[in-house]
C-alpha cells in the first residue's frame, strides 16, 4: 500500500549503504588528520544516544530532557563493577545495560500518568539527582574526578591501530543500532509508537493499549542508551561524570536529533556527525588562519546560530528535508491505484 | 432476554452534579437503538462510561454477559464495542489508509501478524463507508462528512459486535446528513448493533428501531419512535431545553 516514489526509495536504501561504505573506509582516507577519526568515533557514540532518544521522543512524542541520565546508569554500572569487582566487560557491558532499563522502568511507569511539560521536567531532574548522588558518593563513585583504569575496549597496543579499533568498534555498534532501531520502527510496534504522538486517545480507541507501548518505547530507548553508555566509558577506559552525566549531554542529543530529523532514526546519526563534526570543523578553520583566529572562541556560538537557522528552515530535519526537496525535483512516477 | 449490553443502575457524578443517574438500558442484539435527550442530558457521559474514559460511581456495565464496569478503553474495543467520536480524531500525517490501519493492529506486542488480512480489513472498511478513493490522502483533505466517514471505518475496522454512534450528524449539511445516514443503513442492512446518540430526533428517527430517552441522567421514556416522539413528558423535557430541541419531533 505505501507507496513512495521509486528514486526515492533506492536513495532511502543507498544514502545509508553509501554512508556505511564511506564510514568504513573513512580511517584509511584520515590517515594523515589522526584527530578525526577520533572526532567521528565520538560521532559514532553521540549518534547511538541521539537514536535512542529518538525512538522514545521522535516516535512515541514524550519528550526527554534527560537521557543522559540512562547514559550514566549504564556508564557507572558498568565501571564500577570493572573496577571493584573486576569483572570482565563481557559482564559489566550487560550488566550495565540492564540497570539502565531496570531505571527506564523505574521511570516509565510514574511517567505514564505524566504528560508535556510535567514529564519533561521530571526527565530533565533525573541527571541532576543522579550527578548529586555521585558527588555524595564520591568515596564509591570517585567524585568528579571518577574512577580511572577500567578495561579498554580494544587490547591493541600500537596508538594509531588502536585508535582504529575503537573507530571500528563505535561504527559497528551504530550500525547495529540503527538497523535494530529501524526494524522496530518500521514494525507494527513502530507504527503504534507514532500513531501515540498523535493522538494517544484515538490509538486508545483501536484497542490498543498505550500504557504497555509507553514503556515498551521506555524499555527500547534505554537499552539503547544503557548499552552505548556502559561501552562508552570502556572506549574512555575511565568514568569521567562530565562524560555521561551531564545536562548538555541530553540536550547536546536532542539537538542532533531535532536537526537530523526526529522520528526518522537515520535522522539522528545525519543530525549528530553534523553536531560533533561541525564543531570541530568551526575551530579547525579558526586554527587556520590568523585572521579567523578570533573564531576559536566562538566555534560554539557560530555552531548554535547554524542550528537555530537550521531549525528555522528545514524544521523538519536534515534528512526528512532533503528527501522533500527531491521529491519536488525528482519526477514522482504516478501512484498505483490503492485497489 | 438480556441484552447484547447491559446498563444497571448506573450513576456518575461530578462534584455536585450528577450526570447520570440510577440509569438502566438494555441494547438488544441487531438492534439500532436510538439514544436521545436534550443538551447536557447525560448521553455523552453514558458512552464515556460504556468505553472505560470514566470509571461510574455505582452500577453495572455487562456486554455479552461479561461484567466490563470500569475496564479501560483498549480492553473495552477489544471485548467488541467501538465508539464513533462526535470529534474526529484522527492522525494528521497519516493516510486515511494507515488511519484504518491502526485499529486492524493487534495489541500483543510479539503477535504474528497477517499484513494481507490486515490490508483486506482496511480496504473493507474504507468501501463500506464510501471512501476506496481517499485511501492515499491525508484526514486533512477530507470534507467533513468524510471525516465523519473515516471515523466510522476505524470503529468498524476493530472489528465490533456493537457500535456506539456519538452525534453523528453533528454540524452536518442536509446533504452530509444524508450520506452519513447510507452509511448507518448500510450498516443496519449487515446486522450489525448500534446505539446512536443524537440531540436531534427527527435525523433519528427513520434510522432506529427503538428510542430511549434520558433528561438529567435519568430514563425519561423508552419504545418505538413514533410513541416516543408524542410523548408529552419527552415533548416537555425538549422543550424546556431551549433552542435545538425546536428540531426535535
Amino acid at each position: 500500500m505505501r507507496e513512495r516514489a521509486g528514486y526515492l526509495r533506492y536513495i532511502g536504501y543507498l544514502f545509508p549503504a553509501g554512508t556505511v561504505a564511506l564510514l568504513a573506509i573513512a580511517p584509511y582516507l584520515l590517515v594523515h588528520r589522526p584527530s578525526w577519526i577520533t572526532i567521528l568515533t565520538l560521532a559514532n557514540f553521540f549518534a547511538v544516544f541521539a537514536m535512542s532518544w529518538d525512538i522514545l521522543s521522535g516516535y512515541t512524542g514524550q519528550i526527554s530532557f534527560g537521557h543522559s541520565f540512562f547514559i550514566g546508569a549504564a556508564g557507572y554500572t558498568s565501571a564500577l563493577l570493572n573496577v571493584y569487582l573486576h569483572w570482565p566487560i563481557w559482564i559489566t557491558i550487560p550488566l550495565g545495560t540492564a540497570a539502565a532499563v531496570i531505571m527506564g522502568l523505574l521511570v516509565a511507569v510514574p511517567a505514564l500518568r505524566l504528560r508535556g511539560p510535567y514529564f519533561s521536567l521530571v526527565t530533565l531532574i533525573l541527571p541532576v539527582v543522579a550527578l548529586k548522588l555521585v558527588l555524595i558518593l564520591s568515596k564509591f563513585t570517585g567524585g568528579e574526578l571518577g574512577k580511572s583504569g577500567l578495561t579498554p575496549l580494544s587490547s591493541v597496543t600500537s596508538f594509531f591501530a588502536h585508535q582504529r579499533a575503537l573507530y571500528f568498534d563505535s561504527l559497528g555498534l551504530m550500525v547495529l543500532v540503527a538497523i535494530f532501531l529501524t526494524l522496530i520502527a518500521r514494525s507494527k510496534v513502530g507504527k503504534i509508537f507514532e500513531a501515540i504522538r498523535e493522538s494517544e486517545e484515538a490509538v486508545e480507541a483501536a484497542g490498543i493499549n498505550t500504557a504497555k507501548y509507553k514503556i515498551l518505547a521506555f524499555i527500547i530507548s534505554s537499552f539503547v542508551a544503557g548499552l552505548g553508555g556502559a561501552i562508552y566509558v570502556h572506549y574512555w577506559e575511565s568514568l569521567i561524570p562530565s562524560t555521561i552525566l551531564p545536562l548538555t549531554l541530553s540536550v547536546g542529543l536532542i539537538i542532533a536529533a531535532v536537526v537530523g530529523g526526529m522520528g526518522t532514526i537515520i535522522g539522528p546519526i545525519v543530525g549528530s556527525y553534523f553536531f560533533i563534526a561541525g564543531q570541530e570543523y568551526v575551530k579547525e578553520v579558526a586554527r587556520s588562519s590568523s585572521s579567523l583566529k578570533f573564531l576559536e572562541r566562538w566555534d560554539v556560538l557560530i555552531f548554535l546560530v547554524i542550528l537555530i537557522l537550521l531549525i528555522f528552515f528545514a524544521r523538519r530535519g536534515l534528512l526528512p528535508s532533503l528527501y522533500a526537496l527531491l521529491r519536488r525535483f525528482l519526477p514522482t512516477p504516478t501512484p498505483k491505484r490503492s485497489k | 432476554m438480556t441484552g447484547i449490553l447491559e446498563l444497571e443502575r448506573l450513576r456518575k457524578s461530578f462534584g455536585g452534579l450528577v450526570a447520570v443517574n440510577g440509569l438502566s438500558l438494555s441494547v438488544a442484539e441487531g438492534e439500532i437503538l436510538g439514544f436521545i435527550g436534550p443538551n447536557g442530558a447525560g448521553k455523552t457521559t453514558v458512552f464515556n462510561l460504556i468505553m472505560g474514559s470514566l470509571r461510574p460511581d455505582a452500577g453495572r456495565i455487562t456486554f455479552q454477559g461479561k461484567d466490563i464496569t470500569g475496564w479501560r478503553t483498549y480492553r473495552v474495543v477489544n471485548a467488541g464495542i467501538a465508539r464513533v467520536f462526535q470529534l474526529s480524531r484522527y492522525l494528521k500525517h497519516k493516510t486515511v489508509f494507515e488511519n484504518i490501519e491502526i485499529s486492524t493492529i493487534s495489541n500483543k506486542i510479539f503477535a504474528r501478524e497477517d499484513r494481507r488480512a490486515r490490508e483486506e480489513r482496511v480496504l473493507e472498511a474504507g468501501e463500506l463507508v464510501g471512501l476506496e478513493e481517499d485511501l492515499q490522502k491525508k484526514p486533512s483533505a477530507l470534507p467533513h462528512a468524510s471525516l465523519r466517514r473515516l471515523e466510522i471505518a476505524k470503529a468498524i475496522a476493530t472489528g465490533p459486535k456493537l457500535l456506539l454512534l456519538d452525534e453523528p450528524f453533528a454540524g452536518l449539511s442536509a446533504q452530509e446528513v444524508e450520506e452519513v445516514s447510507v452509511v448507518i443503513d448500510k450498516l443496519r442492512r449487515e446486522g450489525r448493533t448500534i446505539v446512536l446518540v443524537d440531540h436531534n430526533m427527527r435525523g433519528l428517527m427513520r434510522l432506529v428501531d427503538r428510542v430511549v430517552v434520558i433528561s438529567f441522567g435519568e430514563k425519561l421514556a423508552e419504545g418505538l419512535p413514533e410513541e416516543v416522539a408524542h410523548d408529552p413528558r419527552v415533548q416537555e423535557a425538549y422543550l424546556a431545553g431551549g433552542r435545538d430541541n425546536d428540531e426535535a419531533a
